[in-house]
């Protein structure tokens, strides 16, 4: 593939545009946990576009390629897993107080 | 051929996150999430990270979807007006969304003109890929083990916490009071309290405190 690289980080740009448009204006908390998703989604195709370039220039140098993308990608997949663990976790356990996923119902700590 | 398929797979991923976004039932966001994510896996196998796309597939594509699922069918969170007969607006508080998608639109809109404002021609072009991909597996897991053996071991920490985490959160109290955390389990945590001090009295007070703060 020869795309270019500003194609991919304008996608990352995109799609975390459209993550953020899901958090702040959502009021289920499963969806507003699916944008957040999206959003490290759109980090990870970042560092992928970034790695990509940088590979390019070491194996153009004859070194091998570089890691740090992958790695780092590979632990925001980690990190996200365990968020979506402990975000459903928290919304079951809502769900049992109170009956409802809707954001609008936790909102004690705002008065 | 791989740059047509890097255009339509972009598409599909857009559309796709939109309509995580826009969908009213959360089922119907659930499988758009995961075309999102198939389409963002082609991607990274187009781009030459064939161990990234495999676990893209099978950490986010398996496991973050089937708990996404199980919640929405254990909670039966379908379609609010199929399953209560009522169709709620999807976006209350109409200030409130103007003011969240001017922010994802200045958001998007900054990180598209900070892309479009690097001068790319003195970078890098991406080139052939080389024959095992640009994350080989023996690499990578060398790098892994010796280099962020650090970050490594900290990510099995973290995975364990939030086994024992999820576990306390989700466990069914059988006190007809639904607590989510007994409250036993936090008396004992204080043991600078004289014990003469009746603590039925402190905590009863303690309960109408946060009964009136929940109510």
């Amino acid at each position: 593939m020869s795309v270019p690289t500003e194609y991919l980080l304008g996608l990352a740009a995109i799609l975390f545009g459209i993550g953020i448009a899901g958090f702040l204006t959502r009021r289920n908390l499963i969806v507003v946990l699916m944008s957040i998703e999206l959003m490290l989604n759109a980090a990870n195709l970042s560092l992928v576009a970034g790695a990509r370039m940088h590979s390019t220039q070491r194996l153009l140098d004859g070194a091998g390629p570089d890691l740090q993308g992958p790695v780092l990608a590979i632990f925001v997949i980690a990190v996200a897993a365990v968020e979506a663990a402990v975000g459903l976790a928290l919304i079951i356990a809502l769900y049992r107080r109170k009956q409802t996923v809707s954001l609008e119902s936790v909102s004690e700590l705002r008065d | 051929m791989a740059n047509l398929l890097f255009y339509l797979m972009a598409t599909l991923a857009t559309v796709c996150a939109i309509g995580v976004v826009v969908a009213r039932s959360p089922v119907v966001s659930v499988v758009s999430l995961l075309g999102s994510f198939a389409s963002l896996a082609i991607i990274y196998l187009l781009a030459g990270y064939q161990f990234l796309a495999a676990v893209q597939i099978l950490v986010y594509g398996g496991a973050v979807m089937v708990l996404f699922l199980f919640t929405i069918m254990l909670l039966n969170l379908g379609d609010p007006a199929v399953i209560h007969g009522e169709s709620e607006p999807l976006f209350h508080h109409s200030r409130r969304t103007l003011l969240g998608l001017g922010v994802a639109a200045a958001v998007g809109a900054a990180g598209l003109i900070a892309i479009l404002r690097v001068a790319w021609s003195a970078m890098p072009q991406p080139a052939e890929l080389p024959e095992g991909g640009l994350d080989p597996l023996d690499q990578l897991a060398a790098s892994m083990f010796t280099h962020y053996s650090l970050a490594f071991e900290a990510a099995s920490v973290l995975l364990l916490a939030t086994a024992v985490g999820v576990l306390v959160l989700a466990k069914r109290n059988r006190r007809p009071t639904a607590e989510v955390f007994p409250r036993e389990s936090q008396q004992p945590a204080t043991p600078s309290s004289p014990p003469t001090s009746t603590p039925s009295a402190g905590a009863q007070g303690q309960e109408v405190a946060e009964e009136g703060v929940l109510s």
